[in-house]
């Protein structure tokens, strides 16, 4: 390489010291005293609940109706772009929920911040480390994940009665929706998300668990990821009795053969609280309660 | 400046004969040398060896007294101003700023130019006649506009020899005899000019010696008179010509013949 | 003098952008709420935001816009190509490939270093093949086919990164587009320290190899007869260049236009002298980056639009307005 050899391996160890000098964000290590004293988020980082969060910035849309059906309304301090239910009112908006505005984040002085777990969004927890900012994430993609995730928030902001009430709640109306449908006759369900190729849920999402509890066999359950583009030749290979598809989802009809289409609240891709009222929806659509 | 090469071969990669062929010659101070020859004979490449550009398979090319290649670059630029066949401007310059480049084998990285290389630029421009140019955009210049311009910028450099490649391609009468007036008298001042050109007739009368090639070799060596003979040039160029002195300056001029012209015949040219 | 004139206009507009990008962002704080988080007497939620986002995201515009644009203008000169730009060797799909690995493996979110390593890493793969392609005739570095090599590289680099998205989950595709995209969001004290450590020094070899350029454009067998060595001046001068793209990239995406437009733009108005191309081009670049960041911050405010929409937007116009009056001209 015509590149100085030298030169470049100076370089590269340049970029390798600097890099290294800026803080990652490493699991804490905790004394027995403070184990009880913190919770473990959706990445498995160990999170301070006391003092409890007063001021909370929620990045994660299903994350905010959470906190709001845990009675923790007051307690959020700003918006996204993409939280704009009327109850929000006048908060000021942080951009979008991935890769917000810091800047904005910092100006309201939050005391938590939630935001996306996983890879979605690396940037945004490392900068709140650096700066000092409590935050948690969270990663409803199955409902365990989101019942979680109502016991995780109602720890952060000490309301774990209000929490475990709610859990409750979900997991019987769940079981109702599943008692209603033992026995049933199969049916295949495909869930469009939308897109061209089409983008459906396939297993290991709480939609999956959702048309299974109804008495539903969801037609992409041997899919690899949680969600994917299929091609039309699968919707033309495969059995399909039934396709969901929330509302104003383009959808080539042609490839739907002589399965039904149904389409379903918006509500249903919001995976919150709302999970009990969405099972519910299922399983009339599917003709297992009136 | 002495300029000479000592039976060079010079073989392109790839090549399955030479581009040059044991070539000899020598140019001494204070006069201009003529390196003549068909397309494709090796001019260029003659040019390019001399200059070091392309590297020698066999014999010695000197500079004054040294190789070639036991000069620098910087060195080399120094002593030799070399106007090349065509160069294509990448982006716009006016002419002062092409002229002051020949300038630039003097100066340091960071060193700006000085009064003397002001002068030596105002000189050249002078020399050449383009002072009042010298705020022209050289993208906007006519052919003969532009060869002056690069030939002030190989004078800016204050050499002690001058080498073109055909520096009168394409130029009219007037311009043509204009740059050939100047390596004349630049010659005649003491400088080595070496010019590769088609033209034999002006060869003949501005050169001092000339070099024939044909297909990398010397075919003949000399002053006008005993290179430019009728059975020589008909072999180098493949076509027949006639050559008779000019009636009004008495060097050998060339006529290439046509089919219907009488001296065509043995007899016509033997009368 | 003309030439004197642009400068000092540039380095007042580069300091103007400079302030400008700490004093205004997405939010709104007043002008004394800002000094006193420079001079320390301000709550920690202030200072963070003035001295911890502001100030490097502004320092990184300023390293990575003026870098880009010497990188920029030495391409140009040295592949004698107006269309020439810091990305035509491949070096942003070497980058693109190695962060959008780090993203698709996870590595990403192990380490804070692993990203801009790996896309650094990238860069630098993506320059050792082409250069390698270029000089394989043994007989020199033949610009030609260092152009072509950069194009198909780039081409094949492309086709990688569409084949580890093709594979990855919608959030892998969705953070490694916000990637490719270019952003100065993610601007640390430490990003500045990478940039700074490249562009200066570089910026500076290049400087000093400005005569070399100018003869290089206009040929490379004339820049030999005037003393120069080319093929050294075109390893040098295509590493370096090489390299300031390569670190402008791993801390801040592929910002595009900035390196093809703003030395157009400073050769419309002062000529092709790269002595005074060079610096000119660098404080142009980094303010028009700074600038143009400032506007990706302000728009639509707090969210944020892509740099590169921003510099596209502004310079396209700039730069027909100058193109056209020097036609006129």
């Amino acid at each position: 390489m015509p590149v100085p050899r030298g030169t470049a391996a100076l370089l590269s160890a340049a970029v390798l010291i600097a890099a290294a000098c800026e803080p990652g964000r490493e699991p804490a290590e905790l004394t027995p005293a403070e184990t009880d004293r913190t919770m473990l988020d959706a990445d498995r980082n160990a999170v301070r609940v006391v003092p409890p969060a007063r001021r909370i910035v929620s990045l994660v849309p299903s994350a905010t109706l959470t906190l709001a059906a845990l009675g923790a309304r007051d307690l959020l301090v700003a918006r996204t772009d993409f939280d704009t239910a009327a109850w929000i009112g006048d908060l000021p908006s942080v951009g979008g929920g991935l890769q917000p505005s810091i800047e904005a984040i910092v100006a309201v002085r939050p005391d938590l911040v939630i935001h996306f777990g996983g890879s979605q969004d690396l940037q945004t927890p490392r900068r709140l480390a650096e700066l000092g900012i409590r935050h948690a994430s969270v990663r409803p993609d199955r409902v365990e994940d989101i019942l979680a995730m109502v016991r995780f928030l109602g720890g952060v902001t000490a309301e774990p009665e209000a929490a475990d009430s709610l859990v409750l709640h979900i997991e019987s109306e769940l079981e109702a929706v599943q008692r209603a449908s033992l026995g049933a006759p199969d049916v295949q369900v495909a869930y469009v998300l939308g897109g061209d190729p089409p983008w459906v849920a396939g297993p290991g999402t709480y939609i999956h668990q959702l048309i299974e509890l109804a008495g539903g066999s969801n037609v992409f359950s041997d899919l690899e990821r949680r969600y994917s583009a299929v091609s039309p030749e699968e919707f033309y290979r495969r059995r399909i009795d039934l396709i969901l598809l929330s509302r104003g989802t383009a959808f080539d009809e042609r490839m739907a053969g002589g399965a039904r289409i149904v389409h379903v609240s918006p509500a249903l891709e919001l995976p919150g609280p709302s999970v009990a009222a969405s099972a519910r929806e299922l399983a009339r659509i599917l003709g297992r309660i009136p | 400046m002495r300029l000479s090469t000592e039976a060079l071969v010079v073989r392109y990669p790839g090549a399955a004969s030479p581009a040059l062929d044991g070539v000899s010659f020598d140019v001494a101070s204070g006069s201009l040398y003529a390196v003549l020859g068909p397309n494709g004979s090796g001019k260029s490449t003659l040019l390019k060896a001399l200059l070091g550009v392309v590297p020698a398979e066999a014999g010695r090319v000197t500079v004054q007294d040294r190789p070639a290649h036991g000069w620098s670059r910087r060195d080399l630029a120094r002593m030799i101003g070399v106007v090349p066949q065509g160069e294509t401007l990448a982006f716009p310059l006016t002419v002062r700023e092409m002229v002051a480049m020949g300038r630039y084998p003097y100066l340091g990285p960071l060193h700006g130019e000085g009064t003397r290389d002001r002068e030596a630029v105002q000189r050249a421009l002078v020399q050449c006649d383009i002072a009042g140019l010298a705020s022209r955009d050289v993208t906007t210049l006519s052919g003969g506009e532009l060869q002056r311009v690069r030939i002030a910028r190989a004078l800016a450099q204050e050499p002690r020899a001058l080498v073109l490649d055909e520096p009168t391609a394409s130029l009219d009468i007037r311009h043509e005899m204009a740059i050939l007036e100047l390596l004349r008298s630049s010659a005649d001042s003491g400088m080595t000019v070496l010019v590769v050109t088609h033209g034999l007739d002006l060869a003949a009368r501005f050169a001092d010696r000339m070099l024939l090639l044909r297909e990398g070799r010397v075919v003949a060596e000399g002053r006008a008179g005993s290179v430019m003979e009728a059975p020589i040039l008909e072999d180098v160029y493949g076509w027949p010509v006639a050559v008779e002195p000019d009636p009004v300056t008495g060097t050998p001029r060339v006529t290439p013949l046509r089919s219907t012209d009488p001296a065509r015949t043995p007899e016509g040219r033997n009368g | 003098m003309r030439r004197v004139g642009l400068s000092l206009a540039l380095v007042a507009l580069l300091a103007c952008s400079l302030v400008l990008s700490v004093r205004f962002g997405s939010v709104d704080l007043g002008t004394a709420e800002v000094l006193a988080a420079l001079t320390g007497r301000a709550p920690d939620w202030l200072r963070s935001i003035v001295i911890e986002l502001r100030l490097p995201r502004a320092l990184l515009g300023a390293l990575v816009g003026g870098g880009l644009a010497v990188a920029g203008a030495t391409f140009q000169a040295l592949l004698r190509n107006p269309l020439a730009e810091p990305y035509i060797l491949g070096i942003s799909g070497g980058a693109s490939v190695g962060a959008v690995l780090m993203l698709a493996t996870g590595a990403a979110g192990a380490a804070l270093w692993a990203l801009p390593l790996a896309a650094f890493l990238g860069a630098l793969f993506a320059i050792a093949l082409v250069f390698g392609v270029a000089t394989a005739s043994g007989r020199g570095m033949d610009v030609r086919v260092l152009l072509l090599a950069g194009v198909v590289v780039g081409a094949f680099f492309s086709a990688c990164i569409a084949l580890i998205l093709s594979v990855s989950e919608a959030r892998t595709i969705q953070s490694a587009v916000l990637w490719i995209m270019g952003s100065l969001a993610n601007a640390r004290w430490g990003s500045v320290i990478v940039a700074a450590l490249y562009t200066l020094p570089a910026t500076v070899v290049l400087i000093g190899l400005a005569r070399p350029l100018n003869l290089m454009a206009i040929g490379e067998e004339t820049a030999q007869y005037l003393g120069t060595d080319v093929e050294r001046v075109k390893r040098v001068a295509l590493g370096v260049a090489a390299l300031i793209t390569a670190a402008g990239v791993a801390v801040a995406g592929v910002i595009g236009f900035v390196g093809l437009v703003v030395p157009h733009a400073i050769r419309l108005l002062v000529g092709s002298d790269h002595r005074v191309l060079l610096p000119l081009s660098f404080l142009a670049g980094a303010a028009f980056l700074a600038l143009a960041d400032l506007v990706a911050k302000l728009a639509l405010a707090p969210t944020e639009i892509p740099i590169g929409v921003v510099t596209a937007f502004v310079g396209v116009p700039l730069f027909l307005v100058l193109l056209r009056r020097s036609l006129t001209a």
